[in-house]
């Protein structure tokens, strides 16, 4: 075999004593990954680490417990939390099924059906607010033009005012939803469902056989980042209910709002460290979920 | 143009060491492949050569210089990849001319680069399409036209006829062979394909688990394999290989299956007793009748006729042996035959190391 | 037997029905509720018709011309919105853009930590973080300049922008880089000449999604900005609630106005916008 004679101890270029400096390509890796540290720094961890520093005292949390609207607004956003996600899933769930069917018209439906998430929260909820406004909103309005009777005072019941901002928020997200499981679905191959046609399967066999394996995951998964979102959904309940009547249908996240409003800011960053066990979880699990 | 030297290159990935030692040297003008199966390291060892891997340990040498620590576009080396990686959002001129843009040459230097490459190619008309637009054999052209236009000291092809239908493949072996005499340019040629590499390399360099197993002229390695695992890697279909024991008595020296199929080895290497791997090429092989002095008895299985030649499985005791013929023989399955073999063209190999035993 | 099934067609028909009226009204609703205000005279608003008597664009004319002092900086808060959505899309393509590349094709160290904080931001609740950034604007002493919401919404916006970006930027062959290098490209030229091109359709989904993101603002945008002439559109319309004589229906009309660039860009982009971002939004 032959072996051509090398230079003992090699030609090895200048400054390459074994182990090379960064190559140009690490080197533009930090430079253009740096912005993003740097806002993560003076942005994120910054702000997280204040607030986590904000909340440091003891009593805050006293005070926090002892104030009769915080056990409101745990009930209200655990009830915000439960009823409209699992209601808001479900019905995106159906709704998927319903867009991939191979209609013109659905098409036409489903570009209309994206609206909700594309336009600005707060001229829609506005919308409803005006809607239901006691005296002059059309709803009432209808009401008594068919019926003679004045109708509820929709948002000045507490239980009322709270289901109607889960309305606002289902009728907010559910496009977005929606969407994701539309992608779920129309990821499944086509053949599954013609060996299930094959061999006989009815609609609803289709779906807990085929439809449901496949996007089961994705359907926890949404689930889950949407606990997470809702959370953060401060628009939904202030736009519409302000937290009244009474302060008696806060969430957590405009009951924060509300004490930095008040100059409480020991109170605000109280309230979101108290949900912070309630949170992680889903956090850890969006993580593992995301990051593989 | 220029010489390109391996020497004790090494490559780990973490703690998995995937090249072990590999030393050999390419002449200036050389066509060389690197044939192994997947898996052997023979496209990580290009990609060294290439500049897109580090070596882990050992010197890889251009034209004499040491390359570990130059950057890939200072090699001065073009390489042709698997997939092509033509860049989509450029023309083919573009993709021709990209890397002399970089370079900052002159417009009509490119201008002039890209055409002459374009024709040597065929790809003139074609200049102005995307690749999208383009058929697999065309973007294949590209690919080389791509690598033409500078002027390399080395071409690295890495598998490049992979992802084409079998007859673009026979034609772009073709082209490439004649690409390369025309250009003579130092070409170093990945592929997993034996039948490439025999039928375009001027050397071979064939690799299994990180190691070298021969290298050689094409012929050499079909006609000399070194080792069982040569033999059985270069050649289609594949070399015959039956394991026995070496019987020297009686009428002449055989190797003893040990099932009462005994084959010849005449005055082939190795000593009374010893267990050896006994090949023989498909086409050393020929028919006789069943009943023929020295023949080795069996019964067809299956009768593959290609047009030109038949393939013929035999089942010759608990071994089943193929024979290739260029005749049509008038046999059929479960017929019973004699295999004869071709004096002289028996390799015999050790059985715990695979070495050839030399004759 | 073609009868039958002709039938079974109808009734399939009818049930798709059944489910697609309800759908269309239950999503139309609130924004027909919105336009309807609009088109009526002041009188006629709060009659509970489903149509106005006398349908007219007289709001949109008082609303363009800022005749009321609720709306006396209506231009000013058009605009405010707009370079704020403008310059949070711009900021946030470029910091993501980098680190996404810088992540994704140059693997530089320490990328993959980096995406996972990122990813973690991302999944902190919104509301939750705005204390804490209100707070911390006050001590940059940034607080009711626009320049803070800027910052806070690219802090919000860049975390899912990279994951987007790196998504799609892992599916382009690796190859590409490795020929751009043989070929001779420096980091910067391989960015700007093959990655950037070749990224163009995320690009445009992700600087829309920032874009939209920000202008739709309102949590932040009503805690980091005070003075009138600062504010958003959106901000402001949340102003109209504080009294109780507002004039609803010059709320609705700008409410209408601010609700059609997001909706059209939205459309404009759709193509890009639901591939490349509910791709990236659940990796199933």
């Amino acid at each position: 075999m032959a072996s051509v004679a090398l230079p003992e101890n090699g030609s090895l270029p200048d400054g390459s004593s074994g182990k090379r400096a960064w190559s140009p390509w690490q080197k533009w890796g930090v430079i253009l990954l740096a912005p993003y540290i740097v806002v993560f720094l003076v942005l994120v961890l910054y702000p997280v680490g204040y607030g986590l520093w904000l909340a440091r005292h003891p009593a805050s949390y006293v005070k926090l417990v002892e104030d009769p609207i915080f056990g409101r607004s745990v009930i209200n956003t655990i009830a915000f939390l439960v009823v409209a996600i699992n209601i808001k899933m479900a019905v995106a769930l159906a709704l998927s099924g319903f867009f991939t069917t191979a209609r013109t018209w659905i098409k036409w439906l489903s570009v209309l059906f994206i609206l909700p998430w594309a336009v600005p929260s707060i001229p829609t909820i506005l919308s409803f607010r005006f809607m239901l406004n006691p005296e002059w909103g059309i709803i009432n309005s209808l009401i008594f033009r068919y019926t003679g009777l004045d109708g509820p005072n929709w948002l000045n019941d507490p239980i009322l005012a709270l289901s109607l901002a889960m309305v606002v928020h289902v009728w907010k997200s559910l496009p977005f939803w929606t969407l994701i499981l539309i992608a779920g679905r129309l990821a499944i191959p086509q053949e599954h469902y013609e060996a299930a046609s094959v061999d006989g399967a009815t609609r609803w066999q289709r779906f807990r056989f085929i439809t449901w394996p496949a996007i089961r995951t994705l359907y926890l998964t949404c689930t889950i980042l949407s606990m997470i979102w809702t959370l953060g959904d401060f628009n939904s309940v202030y736009l519409l209910t302000g937290g009244g009547p009474a302060d008696l249908t806060h969430v957590l996240a405009t009951l924060g709002i509300r004490y930095l409003r008040l100059d409480q800011v020991d109170l605000a960053m109280a309230a979101i460290v108290i949900a912070l066990p309630g949170i992680l979880p889903l956090i850890y699990f969006m993580m593992k979920r995301l990051s593989r | 143009m220029a010489n390109v030297s391996f020497h004790a290159v090494e490559k780990a990935f973490g703690t998995t060491k995937v090249l072990h030692g590999i030393g050999f040297a390419i002449d200036d003008g050389e066509f060389v492949v690197l044939v192994g199966p997947s898996g052997c390291g023979k496209s990580t060892l290009l990609r060294m050569l290439a500049g897109l891997e580090e070596i882990t340990a050992g010197t890889i040498a251009i034209d004499g210089k040491v390359v570990n620590d130059v950057e890939s576009k200072d090699r001065d080396i073009a390489m042709v990849f698997q997939s092509y990686a033509l860049y989509p959002h450029m023309t083919v001129g573009q993709n021709m001319a990209f890397s002399l843009k970089l370079r900052k040459a002159q417009p009509n230097v490119i201008q002039e680069r890209v055409n002459h490459a374009a024709k040597i190619l065929n790809l003139e008309p074609y200049l102005d399409r995307y690749p999208r637009e383009l058929s697999g054999g065309q973007r294949q052209r590209v690919a080389m036209g791509r690598a033409i236009v500078r002027d390399p000291k080395v071409f690295l092809f890495d598998e490049p006829l992979s992802n084409l239908d079998a007859k673009l493949r026979v034609a772009m072996r073709a082209e490439i062979k004649a690409l390369h005499q025309r250009l003579k340019t130092t070409t170093v040629y990945v592929t997993h394909d034996q039948v490439e590499a025999m039928t375009m390399a001027d050397r071979i360099v064939v690799m299994h688990d990180g190691r070298i197993e021969q290298i050689g002229r094409p012929l050499e390695l079909y006609d000399h394999p070194a080792n069982l695992f040569v033999a059985q890697f270069i050649g289609s279909p594949a070399m015959n290989v039956v394991h026995g024991t070496i019987r020297r008595s009686g009428g002449g020296t055989v190797v003893d299956m040990g099932d009462g199929v005994q084959w010849p080895l005449l005055d082939g290497p190795g000593v009374e007793g010893q267990s050896v791997a006994y090949g023989i090429r498909p086409g050393d092989l020929s028919l006789a009748s069943s009943t023929a002095p020295g023949a080795v008895p069996g019964e067809i299985v299956v009768i593959e006729p290609t047009g030109a030649e038949t393939e013929l499985l035999v089942q010759a005791g608990k071994a089943q042996v193929t024979l290739v013929t260029h005749g049509r023989p008038e046999v059929s399955p479960g017929e019973r035959v004699g295999l004869v073999v071709a004096p002289g063209k028996v390799h015999v190999f050790d059985q715990t190391t695979g070495e050839r035993l030399a004759a | 037997m073609s009868a039958g099934f002709s039938w079974r067609k109808v009734s399939t028909e009818a049930k798709l029905l059944l489910i697609g009226i309800p759908v269309a009204l239950w999503t139309l609703l609130p924004i027909y509720h919105l336009a309807l205000f609009a088109i009526s005279p002041k009188d006629s608003a709060m009659s509970g018709h489903l149509w106005p008597d006398h349908p007219t664009l007289r709001n949109f004319v008082i609303v363009f011309t800022q005749q009321h002092h609720y709306l006396e900086y209506f231009w000013r808060q058009m605009w405010n919105s707009l370079v704020i959505a403008v310059a949070v899309g711009a900021l946030t393509l470029f910091v993501a853009t980098g680190a996404a590349f810088a992540i994704s094709r140059l693997r530089v160290k320490g990328g993959r930590a980096v995406m996972n904080l990122a990813l973690l931001t991302y999944f902190i609740p919104a509301a939750f973080l705005a204390v804490p950034m209100y707070k911390t604007m006050g001590v940059y002493g940034l607080l009711n300049t626009q320049w803070a919401l800027i910052l806070a919404m690219m802090a919000i916006a860049a975390p899912y922008s990279i994951w987007v970006l790196k998504q799609a930027s892992d599916k382009l062959p690796y190859e590409l880089d490795e020929a751009a290098r043989i070929d001779g490209a420096s980091p910067l030229q391989l960015f700007r000449l093959v990655y950037l091109p070749l990224m163009m359709p995320s690009l445009v989904a992700v600087g829309t999604y920032a874009l939209l993101l920000a202008w739709n603002e309102y949590l932040y945008a009503f805690l980091l900005l005070s003075n009138d002439r600062e504010l958003t559109l959106g901000v402001a319309l949340g102003n109209f609630l504080a009294a109780d004589d507002s004039p609803w229906e010059l709320l609705m009309t700008t409410g209408l106005i601010y609700a059609l660039p997001p909706a059209a860009i939205y459309y404009a982009f759709k193509r890009y916008m639901v591939g490349g971002l509910t791709a990236g939004a659940v990796k199933s």
